[in-house]
């Protein structure tokens, strides 16, 4: 058993503690914005933010997050900010099958969060961990930038 | 039927570890790649003895579950080390994994080890019969065999708060970012008065251990520059004896190519 909250409600999940957020999330909570690509850290569909953090949720054995806060894409998306970012990535259709999105979604929060005036490095850096095989990533970078412009002050 | 353990204080993890056969688990990031069901955890990421990054007054004591993200963001990390870090893997994997795992998890790739080696870091390693403090490199018993006892933690890694900043570090990868490194190398030439006061090296992902050759790095120590240049074709000659690269993904012929190449770019890097 282990207690957290998710996307802001406090929860318990009944899964044994060495058990992947990943697969807690999709299929005791039915978050299936969380996708599962390589169960290996190498492709960032699995990204949620973990008490303020980026972390791939593949990683987090559940034990290890007692008491802590996990954010998916089905909670972010009621921000403000989300709102931009939403904007931002479909202005310079930065979406293209989408799988990637969830996850650099949370990946670009972090970003801003950390630095609300990132340099195309910084968003870079960001993201380098968060794999899209059909965008190139340019639109993506691109799109970053435009949030930071756009909601100046929300972050 | 217990599978875990979650421990908030040191006392409480190293009681833990002494009455249950459990695989310590700091940030996890090396763990679940192959996740066991079988397995029993012993959570340390939430042990407050395990997080800390001070400093005294002559080492730098790094937690061993401090995140490779939490080393980045402390302003008393050693500039050779948070260069290293900055390279690892990608910003979500950094903010999980920690130096303890990276350097407990044995392999000879780590590249935060590599840097723990080559500036003869120190460890602390504590268990509920007592700690003792041993320098990193009598840790390293072969592939994937450290001294870490059954009933042990590594709790602190013991930097020293001197003599580190002239250092030289290369990560030969095929990416930039989720890299696994194919050659690493680290070196600090610590010179005083024209002398060199202390040379250490250490090549990463070349063989079962990261190699450290204090004897080798000796020829060079007590000397000025231009004494440490007649000797060194002799120093590099040692070294293209004693290093033997196994044979990975790529061949031992590059990686010995690669090794040399960079021991020598430091070298001619310091005007030797």
């Amino acid at each position: 058993m282990t207690k957290f909250m998710l996307n802001g409600q406090e929860v318990t999940s009944i899964a044994k503690a060495n058990e992947r957020l990943l697969d807690v999330l999709r299929n005791e909570f039915r978050i299936t914005g969380v996708k599962c690509g390589c169960k290996e850290g190498e492709c960032g569909a699995c990204s949620v933010i973990l008490d303020g953090r980026l972390v791939n949720s593949c990683m987090a054995a559940m034990g290890s997050i007692e008491g802590s806060s996990v954010i998916t894409i089905e909670g972010y998306r009621e921000t403000e900010r989300f709102a931009v970012l939403d904007k931002a990535y479909a202005s310079v259709s930065a979406v293209q099958c989408g799988f990637c999105i969830p996850g650099m979604i949370l990946a670009s929060e972090c970003i801003l969060v950390k630095n609300p005036d990132p340099t195309e490095a910084d968003i870079r850096d960001g993201i380098s961990g968060n794999l899209c095989r059909c965008t190139g990533y340019n639109a993506i970078v691109k799109a970053i930038g435009i949030a930071a412009k756009e909601g100046e002050g929300l972050w | 039927m217990v599978n875990s353990y979650q421990a908030t204080s040191l006392k409480e993890a190293l009681d833990f570890r002494a009455k249950a056969a459990v695989t310590p688990y700091a940030g996890g990031t090396d763990l679940m790649i192959k996740a066991d069901e079988n397995v029993t955890y012993l959570f340390l990421n939430k042990v407050p003895e395990m997080k800390n990054i001070v400093e005294d007054t002559d080492y730098i004591r790094i937690g061993a579950a401090c995140t490779f993200t939490d080393i980045l963001e402390s302003k008393l990390t050693p500039a050779i080390l948070k260069e290293a870090v900055s390279h690892i893997a990608a910003p979500a994997i950094r903010n999980l994994g920690t130096v303890g795992g990276n350097i407990c998890n044995g392999s000879p790739k780590a590249d935060s080890a590599l840097i723990f080696l080559a500036t003869d870091s120190k460890l602390r390693l504590v268990s509920s019969r007592g700690e003792r403090v041993i320098p990193i490199n009598e840790f390293y018993l072969g592939r994937k065999k450290t001294a870490l006892q059954a009933d042990e933690l590594l709790v602190e890694i013991l930097m020293s708060r001197v003599g580190l900043s002239n250092y030289y570090y290369k990560k030969v990868g095929a990416r930039n970012a989720l890299a696994i490194a194919r050659v690493s190398f680290a070196a600090i030439l610590h010179l005083e008065n024209g002398k060199i006061v202390n040379c250490m090296t250490a090549f990463g992902a070349v063989s079962d251990d990261i190699i450290r050759r204090a004897d080798i790095d000796g020829m060079l120590i007590g000397k000025t520059i231009e004494e440490a240049k007649v000797v060194k074709e002799d120093y590099l000659a040692a070294y293209d004896r004693e290093i033997v690269p196994i044979r990975g993904r790529i061949s031992a012929e590059y990686r010995k190519t690669v090794c040399m190449n960079l021991l020598r770019d430091f070298l001619e890097s310091n005007g030797i």
